[in-house]
């Protein structure tokens, strides 16, 4: 009877450890959580069949459908890509649903189910009017969907369009169709092509003549059914003189198997343009064993396409299991600048190939690349990049900064930039370096009383100070608290 | 069958049978090294390492096999005489060994140093090891390294150098690749073997000279093992003739405490490519090289520089100086791997680049592989010009533009000879680099 009692108190200890364990599993991917609702859409497989399903559901005009079938022809004819640093286990592409979407099709957001709402709630993501005072514009995509945009009316009385991609083709069809694959044609690349395929939504921004958008305008994409790719493309056009800032965020639940998202974003800056594009990347990288995660497969480029247009992009990638990735801008108009800031961190079984190009091809365009690699664990992180001055880039300058951060024994760091040069009046210049935490930092940190997960984090966050410095102030935020929890457990 | 395994290039090179020489273990690695260069062709642009040298020229040519009347051939010494080297000396006419231009009677104590063809004629079992394989050092990479089955399948001479252990060679040794003009446009080999023994040291230069309006195509593969403590200061002045295709491949294997020091001249031929693949596999090993590549006109000049730290406390320094005028394009890999455990490595790279006319290109990859984090590793590469201020200095103490302009990048390619030991050298190829330089 006593042994009972015992094994009775022994399980209950148990479970209030499992419960500890599971507090703290829970803490280090908060987004991990499924939201229960009715869901509709295409099944498993693909094939011209499918496409031209997809488009009529989203009840998209014929040209749309030829673009996509097009796009598909041309994809079947492409090999995988297999020069990345990356083990990627083959994907089943007749494995995925190409299409989910919640079943209830709200026609504003108050119609929007209360379950959704309560999931982006949970995130942290203001979808409500009531989240005025954040003063963000959200599209929130959900699965293949996006399922509201707030702040339309503000926005389209400062004459900015702001909208799904669904919507955007039905009601501006003339624009996307002048901009849609005019920066990331569709037999790109591998995924790129598979995207022009498939994709189901995304954000559409335009933003007019002189008109400099009255609010940081975001998207924040959710992955929630399972079996589903997620393929969104986003097109953001600035007119002459315009400005606009843009933040994209995504999060995924915790599941077993990998989900593949592929999304195409393009930008079109016209003359005296700028385009500030901000990421954190967040989907759900896989379990400390490598088991699941998102396969994060993105093509995104921006195009200068007029004089003294300016081109931004920030990215926090944490998340994903893979992530192969690399934003780019073509200097097409004079004294054009591209930016690229990235903070990438890889931990466990991750593994990052990222990196950006920057292709100069107007007369005293500049560049700047500042790149830091986090890698803890055993994961793998890659920093590959390309700088092309062109013959006509005269006086072009590029500086580039790699920096790699190892925590660990079992992780590998690496660098492949590439630079061709051909203008003798350019300037390119590259440096990259790769160390550990230092003993004396840490030293430094212990012996004022700092903990060594809180040193480690106080270190990496200086490391980072350069990137965090270009995002808006609430991102910077979230991208520090991302960090930290996704290096717990990363030292000792 | 790779399609470019049809063109004329590969054709010229496949038509004569591989050389025969009577021992059944070096036919055997010969006809195999010949199969698998007929299977694979040349490398196309979509081989990474061959991204940015193209051999579609080159590919569309025919080189007839070796020179029979290489023995005979008259060549001048004076064009390899350097100051400051006076020890031993190889000399090599179109691949094949010349003992009238050699000096290797008298070699100081320690010292094994014999043409290849002369090595297999008197105990060929010594060499099995290393000629039964394309390369001994580093690994083959599939369907990249064409040119060293090629070397492998067609070389018949080339040097074996032995430093026995603890033997300290004053003299610096000197191997000169003559490329001499003949009545056809020819391809000719040459393997190379250097061993140093433990706590042995060697000065070693290698000198490429040519003449001549016909084209060749000369393949050179090296391996150089570097036992205990073994120092090695390696010098390579690459003066081939302007029509010279030149393609090298250097295996260096240093074990523990070996030091390697290489200055690398790159300043004739028409394309040019050296491999060099280094492993550090001894702790404490150190490997350092320098080297500047200047090519004008329309030459393409390539060097691809992998260093593979596989030991703990090892290090390596790279400086390297590219400027190309002209036509004239200059690639240049620098690729360091820091294999896992190899702690305390210290890894250190930079390439600088001028880029002096608008129809000349760079391209520069530096690159690190990390996989330990005991580790110092960084690397720098910049493409640009000369400093607009520095240029104003000069101009402005009554130094005319065009001597100011040449000064600067004579300054700016010398750095690379700074820490060359022999002074006389140093001097020599510092006035050859300056006299290369665009006016």
């Amino acid at each position: 009877m006593n042994e009972i009692m015992n094994n009775q108190s022994s399980t209950a200890a148990v479970l209030r450890d499992n419960a500890q364990v599971a507090e703290v599993l829970g803490r280090s991917y908060s987004a991990g959580f499924v939201t229960q609702i009715e869901m509709t859409g295409l099944p498993p497989g693909l094939d011209e069949g499918t496409i031209r399903a997809l488009s009529a559901v989203k009840r998209e005009p014929e040209w749309m459908t030829e673009w996509r079938l097009e796009a598909y022809r041309h994809w079947l004819t492409m090999p995988k890509p297999d020069w990345a640093k990356l083990n990627i286990d083959p994907i089943d592409y007749q494995a995925i649903s190409y299409y989910a979407a919640p079943k209830k099709q709200p026609k504003s957001l108050d119609e929007v189910d209360p379950a959704l709402l309560e999931t982006y709630e949970k995130l942290g993501v203001p979808l409500h009017e009531r989240a005025a005072l954040a003063g963000v514009a959200v599209d929130a995509v959900f699965d293949s969907v996006s399922v509201g945009t707030t702040f339309r009316k503000q926005l389209a009385d400062a004459g900015v369009l702001f909208c799904s991609m669904s919507e955007a083709i039905r009601e501006y069809p003339e624009i996307v169709q002048k901009y849609l694959g005019s920066v990331v044609p569709t037999g790109d690349n591998f995924f790129a092509a598979l995207n022009s395929a498939v994709f189901s939504d995304g954000s559409f921004v335009f933003i007019p003549r002189g008109v400099r958008c009255p609010m940081e305008l975001s998207t924040y994409f959710r992955i929630n059914a399972q079996n589903t790719g997620q393929f969104e493309r986003t097109l953001i056009v600035a007119e002459e003189g315009a400005h606009v800032s843009y933040l994209e965020g995504c999060t995924a639940p915790k599941r077993d198997e990998n989900q593949l998202h592929a999304a195409v974003v393009e930008l079109v800056a016209l003359e005296g343009a700028q385009i500030k594009y901000s990421t954190v990347q967040n989907w759900y990288p896989g379990d400390e064993n490598g088991v699941g995660g998102i396969y994060n497969f993105v093509t995104k480029r921006g195009d200068c396409r007029g004089d003294d247009s300016k081109i931004c992009w920030t990215q926090v990638e944490t998340g994903s299991a893979i992530t192969w990735k690399y934003p780019s801008v073509v200097l097409r108009g004079d004294r054009s600048v591209g930016e690229f800031y990235s903070v990438a961190l890889t931990h466990h079984f991750q593994q990052a190939d990222t990196g950006t190009k920057m292709i100069h091809l107007g007369k005293d365009t500049k560049s700047k690349i500042v790149s830091k690699g986090i890698s803890a664990g055993k994961s793998s992180n890659s920093y590959r990049g390309l700088v092309k001055m062109e013959k006509g880039a005269e006086r072009a300058r590029n500086y580039t900064q790699c920096d790699s951060l190892l925590i660990g024994k079992q992780c590998g760091a690496h660098t492949f930039p590439y630079m061709e040069v051909k203008n003798p009046t350019a300037i390119v210049e590259h440096e990259a370096t790769t160390s550990k935490i230092s003993d004396e930092q840490m030293f430094y940190c212990r012996s004022r009383g700092i903990g060594e997960e809180d040193a480690v984090s106080m270190i990496v966050d200086g490391f980072c100070k350069q990137v965090f410095r270009e995002l808006p102030m609430e991102f910077a935020v979230e991208a520090k608290k991302l960090l930290e929890v996704s290096l717990e457990g990363a030292v000792g | 069958m790779n399609p470019s395994a049809s063109t004329p290039l590969v054709a010229s090179l496949l038509d004569a049978p591989p050389p025969a020489s009577g021992i059944a273990w070096l036919d055997e690695a010969r006809r195999e090294n010949r199969a698998a260069f007929a299977a694979g062709g040349l490398p196309g642009a979509r081989v990474e390492a061959w991204k940015y040298t193209a051999l579609r020229g080159l590919a569309q040519r025919r080189f007839a096999a070796g020179d029979a009347a290489a023995a005979t051939r008259d060549v001048d010494a004076a064009a390899f005489a350097l100051p400051g080297v006076d020890g031993p000396r190889l000399v090599f006419v179109n691949g094949v060994f010349r003992a009238d231009l050699s000096t290797a009677a008298a070699l100081p104590d320690g010292l094994s140093l014999q043409p290849l063809s002369q090595a297999l004629r008197d105990d060929a079992e010594p060499l099995r090891f290393a000629l039964s394989r394309a390369a001994l050092v580093g690994h083959v990479r599939e369907g990249g390294d064409a040119f060293v089955q090629v070397n492998a399948a067609s070389a018949t001479d080339g040097v074996v150098l032995r430093v026995a252990a603890h033997a300290r060679i004053a003299a610096p040794v000197q191997l000169v690749f003559v490329g001499a003009a003949a009545d056809a446009e020819l391809a000719w080999h040459a393997r190379n073997l250097v061993e140093l023994g433990e706590g042995a040291s060697l000065e070693l230069v290698e000198h490429h000279v040519g003449s001549g309006e016909q084209a060749q195509l000369v393949t050179l593969v090296g391996d150089f093992v570097l036992h205990e403590g073994a120092q090695l200061h390696h010098v390579v002045l690459q003066n081939a003739a302007t029509t010279t295709n030149l393609i090298r491949r250097s295996g260096l294997r240093l074990h523990a405490r070996a030091q390697m020091q290489l200055h690398v001249l790159e300043l004739g031929g028409a394309l040019v490519r050296h491999d060099l693949q280094a492993e550090l596999v001894g702790d404490g090993a150190q490997l350092h090289t320098r080297g500047a590549f200047m090519p004008h006109g329309r030459q393409h000049v390539d060097t691809q520089l992998a260093i593979r730290h596989q030991a703990l406390d090892t290090t390596s320094t790279s400086t390297w100086r590219g400027v190309a005028s002209d036509r004239a394009r200059g690639v240049f890999r620098g690729a360091i791997v820091v294999a896992p455990g190899a702690d305390g490595s210290d890894a250190n790279l930079n390439n600088k680049n001028l880029l002096l006319s608008p129809g000349a290109e760079i391209d520069t990859k530096p690159e690190l592989e990390i996989y330990a984090d005991e580790v110092q590793a960084a690397h720098g590469a910049t493409v640009g010009q000369l400093d607009e201020r520095s240029l104003f200095y000069l101009r402005s103490r009554g130094i005319p533009l065009a001597e100011a302009r040449a000064l600067l990048t004579a300054a700016f390619c010398r750095a690379v000879l700074d820490d060359l030991p022999s002074g006389a050298l140093r001097e020599h190829l510092s006035a050859l680099l300056i006299a290369q330089l665009p006016a």
